[in-house]
């Protein structure tokens, strides 16, 4: 019984401090008043109301929670929000403009790269990251590099056919 | 009338119309949604497996920061019991009594004011339990076994007598694991009350059924409850049950007077919305020197909860795969204190294809024959259970078609003796099937005022592509371009439809749906044929077609008016009519309903120093009736492919022997295929729409999984010369 006294310790203890930090994303910066605790992903999801970016797992096993930090792809479940601040966060939400959809995002279209879609933001997210990376290079690289995101609808083919897709037409800069 | 005249037999690959939503992050799945004034719930699970709850201790939650309430058995109103389904008996409803049956089963709901104080509060819970043995062994002599619980055993001729005197016999156990669905949508409740209507967000394949199982359970009509969900975030069967949780949710909400939302965890999805049960299969084939089927015998037990039903006749397909005159099916189930096992992607099918398949591997290497061609020695153009003619079966075509794709010429038959480098290569095959399966559904097709149509029913969209087929194939029946069609669902307030399951929605509603755009296009005909205004006038409706948004007599286009003109000089603002499809009977149809057939072929690669097993290929030609779209059903067999890869080489949910704590419960430690384990994946259609339903087609869903394991594990045996008959095949299997 001594780990259930440990945590009633644990509960007893006042709660956290909260304080007001200030999170970019997509190029907008937003102050939120939170607890220091709080991850990107439920930053994002519950205070600042971008569901987009999803929950899979909240163990870093998934990737359904994909985001990019600076340019770089990140799990938004283990990173603490207070880590994020004074960098640019870029969810699923931010990555077309104006002109349409990203590329990645029109090759997944075209190509069925989805079926229920919970995963698509996470993959998407990954999948820019990785042509940023130049790790689309192959069939191959593309596989072992989308890796760390599952998709429980088993439509990897078709999300290495978007990606292949996409990087030949020269990734952020082409218009399909 | 006729609105179609020569039906494609694939229809186009149209890209999704719901995917300008899934990729931007746009489509609102049941976790996303939030209304003001929420509080949030949390589970507390027990952490015995078997025994009673002597006391609760929940002082501590209920003083913890933001804490609303603390429902336990001591507390919870008592609820009624949902109804029977097609699927059996509804699960229990939660906190009824101080009886546990399983670890991982809720025994207290803690709600909050935010998710985290929620599940702060909910580790505070303290439950002193009198604990007893749990039984988890399938053979435990004490487990209660339920025996032919679907009333599907078979038997036929004198199997005993038949495998006695064949001239070849295999016997073999074969034994495959718990699986658990995993669909990667964390499953989410979200219930609100106004008075005593009840409206829901839930992660469900069948609102339909949920609506009736929560107004059954809180003693409300039906049109008080609402359930929506317009994006699902995967099922593979645990979103076909109204779940504990999903009452628990809605009872808090009654209880505290502000709407609760509940977001499962991802170790709580193991332990709360079923998972395919583990089972033990017993099979005997007789055959005689040439390879012709004389006997089979084939029996499951199977693991069960111990209170709860689930529809999982393992051994069921044998009566029907081959053509045998000798056949016993039998299949038990064992009530172990595990968490309530359910439907996974290609129930019963997925683990007795494999038993069967791999049996029949064995025979050809016995007979030192081809296995292809000791399938098509047996093959059956009748179903041998009532001498029926199938309504559609080119598995011949399947196998044919696959062979020469696949270069199965290029065998050698020898096990051990394809390689390349340090790589021992095998190629297997299997044959796949999934039974037909229907339920009643129902659909409304509008046309609004501008000759745009809406069409509406309460089904889901799991990820098959519901919106778009049907979409499509309302487009086709009424004449109208794919931009100008809306199909709407996932809300309980719609039209009833059943369950995104059994690869039975897309036939079963597209009938709904033929059904209710043919009664419209037919109120048009009537109207415009009967107005002397009309072009049409004095044509008769049974003679007139639509194309591109215009009704006109047969072969006339020129003569024809829009939708738009005819309810514009009517006064009419929109027209609506409701079609309904109920499952075709066999024997009214004189033939039976086949469901959909595979032939799947797999080269695999396994390291000779270390044990590692690389699917290297696959090819899947299937026979799924009338394709409504190549490029879903594609992704639907792809789909299927990986999932049965999973199953065939990772899958394998552990519960500890001793406690009954599933041990892996996690994406870290329950392993699943991820890219780098699915190569490049060949998938043909064959075959032509299906004779026994108006739509022809026959599902997809669960047919591309069916058959991959067998034939993983027959190209197994081929590289390595070693048998595995228990799933997963692990590399220190084959070491």
């Amino acid at each position: 019984m001594t780990d259930v006294a440990s945590r009633r310790d644990v509960g007893e203890r006042p709660a956290a401090p909260e304080r007001i930090m200030t999170l970019t994303v997509n190029g907008r910066p937003y102050a939120l008043r939170m607890d220091t605790r709080v991850t990107l992903l439920d930053a994002l999801r519950d205070r600042l109301g971008l569901v987009g970016t999803k929950k899979g797992c909240d163990q870093g096993a998934c990737g359904a929670c994909t985001v990019h930090l600076d340019g770089r792809r990140v799990l938004a479940c283990l990173t603490l929000a207070a880590q994020a601040e004074g960098r640019a966060i870029t969810t699923i939400e931010g990555i077309a403009d104006a002109d349409g959809p990203h590329p990645v995002q029109q090759a997944f279209m075209e190509h069925d790269a989805f079926q229920c879609g919970f995963c698509t933001p996470g993959q998407i997210m990954s999948a820019v990251a990785l042509m940023a990376e130049g790790r689309a290079g192959s069939d191959e690289e593309i596989r072992e590099f989308m890796s760390g995101n599952l998709c429980r609808c088993g439509a990897y083919p078709n999300i290495v056919a978007a990606i292949r897709d996409a990087a030949s037409r020269g990734g952020h800069d082409a218009r399909l | 009338m006729s609105t179609v005249e020569s039906r494609p037999r694939v229809g186009a690959g149209v890209n999704r119309v719901d995917g300008p939503r899934k990729v931007t992050g746009t489509a609102p799945y049941p976790m996303d949604f939030s209304v003001p004034g929420q509080a949030y719930g949390a589970l507390v699970q027990s952490t015995v497996a078997a025994g009673r709850i002597v006391r609760m201790h929940t002082d501590a939650a209920e003083g913890a920061p933001g804490v609303i309430t603390v429902l336990t058995h001591e507390n919870a109103p008592k609820v009624g019991k949902g109804p029977t389904t097609v699927l059996g008996a509804s699960p229990l409803p939660p906190l009824r009594n101080d009886r546990i049956v399983h670890h991982g089963q809720h025994i207290a709901f803690v709600v909050a004011e935010t998710p985290e104080q929620a599940t702060a509060a909910a580790r505070l819970v303290r439950a002193d339990y009198e604990t007893a043995e749990p039984l988890l062994d399938l053979h435990d002599p004490r487990a209660e076994q339920v025996i032919d619980p679907w009333g599907m055993d078979t038997s036929r001729g004198d199997p005993a007598a038949a495998l006695e005197s064949a001239e070849v016999t295999v016997r073999a156990t074969y034994t495959t694991a718990d699986n658990t669905n995993n669909p990667l949508g964390l499953f989410a409740t979200l219930a609100a009350w106004e008075g005593d209507t009840l409206t829901v967000h839930d992660t469900s394949q069948w609102p339909s059924m949920v609506r009736t199982t929560l107004a059954t359970v809180f003693g409300i009509p039906e049109s008080s409850v609402r359930v929506l969900v317009p994006y699902v975030g995967g099922g593979f069967g645990a979103g076909l049950r109204a779940w504990p949780h999903v009452v628990l949710t809605a009872m808090a909400a009654r209880m505290i007077k502000r709407p609760v939302k509940l977001v499962l965890t991802r170790p709580q999805m193991f332990t709360s919305i079923g998972h395919r049960p583990s089972g033990v299969q017993w099979l005997s084939v007789g055959a005689t020197r040439d390879g012709e089927l004389v006997a089979l015998d084939h029996r499951s037990l199977t693991s069960l909860s111990m209170e709860e039903a689930d529809y999982e006749p393992f051994a069921s397909g044998t009566a029907f795969a081959y053509r045998c005159p000798n056949v016993i099916t039998q299949d038990r189930q064992a009530r172990l204190n595990i968490a309530v096992p359910t439907s996974m992607r290609a129930p019963a099918e997925a683990q007795g294809n494999f038993a069967l398949e791999s049996a029949l591997d064995e025979l050809a290497c016995k007979l030192r024959m081809d296995p292809v061609e000791l399938r098509l020695r047996n093959h059956t153009d009748v179903d041998p259970r009532n001498g029926l003619p199938w309504s559609g079966k080119a598995l011949l075509e399947c196998y044919e078609i696959g062979a020469r794709r696949f270069g199965w010429s290029d065998r050698n038959p020898e096990p051990r003796s394809m390689r390349d480098g340090n790589w021992l290569v095998g190629y297997g095959m299997a044959s796949a099937w999934f039974p037909y399966f229907a339920q009643p559904c129902a659909a409304q097709a509008t046309v609004n005022r501008d000759g745009s149509a809406l069409v509406r029913s309460a089904a889901t969209d799991i990820g098959t592509g519901t919106y778009t087929v049907m979409a499509q194939l309302a487009a086709e029946e009424m004449g109208l371009p794919l931009d100008r069609v809306r199909f709407d669902l996932g809300d309980s307030d719609m039209p009833n439809s059943m369950m995104a399951g059994g690869s039975g929605l897309t036939g079963a509603l597209g009938n709904a749906v033929h059904d209710a755009c043919r009664r419209l296009v037919r109120t048009f005909a009537e109207l415009a044929c009967g107005d002397t205004d009309s072009p049409l006038f004095g044509f008769s409706p049974d003679d007139v077609e639509c194309t591109d948004g215009r009704v006109h007599p047969a072969g006339r286009p020129d003569l024809g008016e829009a939708y738009a003109d005819i309810l514009a000089r009517h006064g009419l603002s929109e027209l609506t009519s409701n079609g309904n499809s109920t499952p075709p009977v066999d024997t009214e149809l004189g033939m039976s309903l086949a469901g959909a057939y595979g032939a799947k072929f797999v080269e695999v690669r396994v390291d000779t120093d270390l044990g590692l097993i690389r699917v290297a290929r696959v090819v899947s030609v299937i026979d799924g009736g009338r394709i409504l779209n190549e490029k879903t059903a594609r992704s639907q067999i792809i789909g299927g492919t990986v999932g049965g890869i999973g199953m065939a080489l990772f899958e394998d949910t552990v519960t500890d022997p001793r406690t009954g704590r599933i041990a892996n419960g996690t994406f870290a430690d329950y392993l699943i295929a991820v890219n780098a384990d699915v190569p490049e994946l060949d998938v043909v259609f064959v075959g032509e729409p299906d004779h026994g339903t108006a739509t022809g087609t026959k599902g997809v869903g669960e047919v591309g999984l069916v058959g991959i394991a067998p034939a993983i594990a027959n190209a197994v045996h081929h590289a390595t010369g070693k048998r595995i008959r228990e799933l997963p095949i692990t590399l220190d299997a084959v070491l």
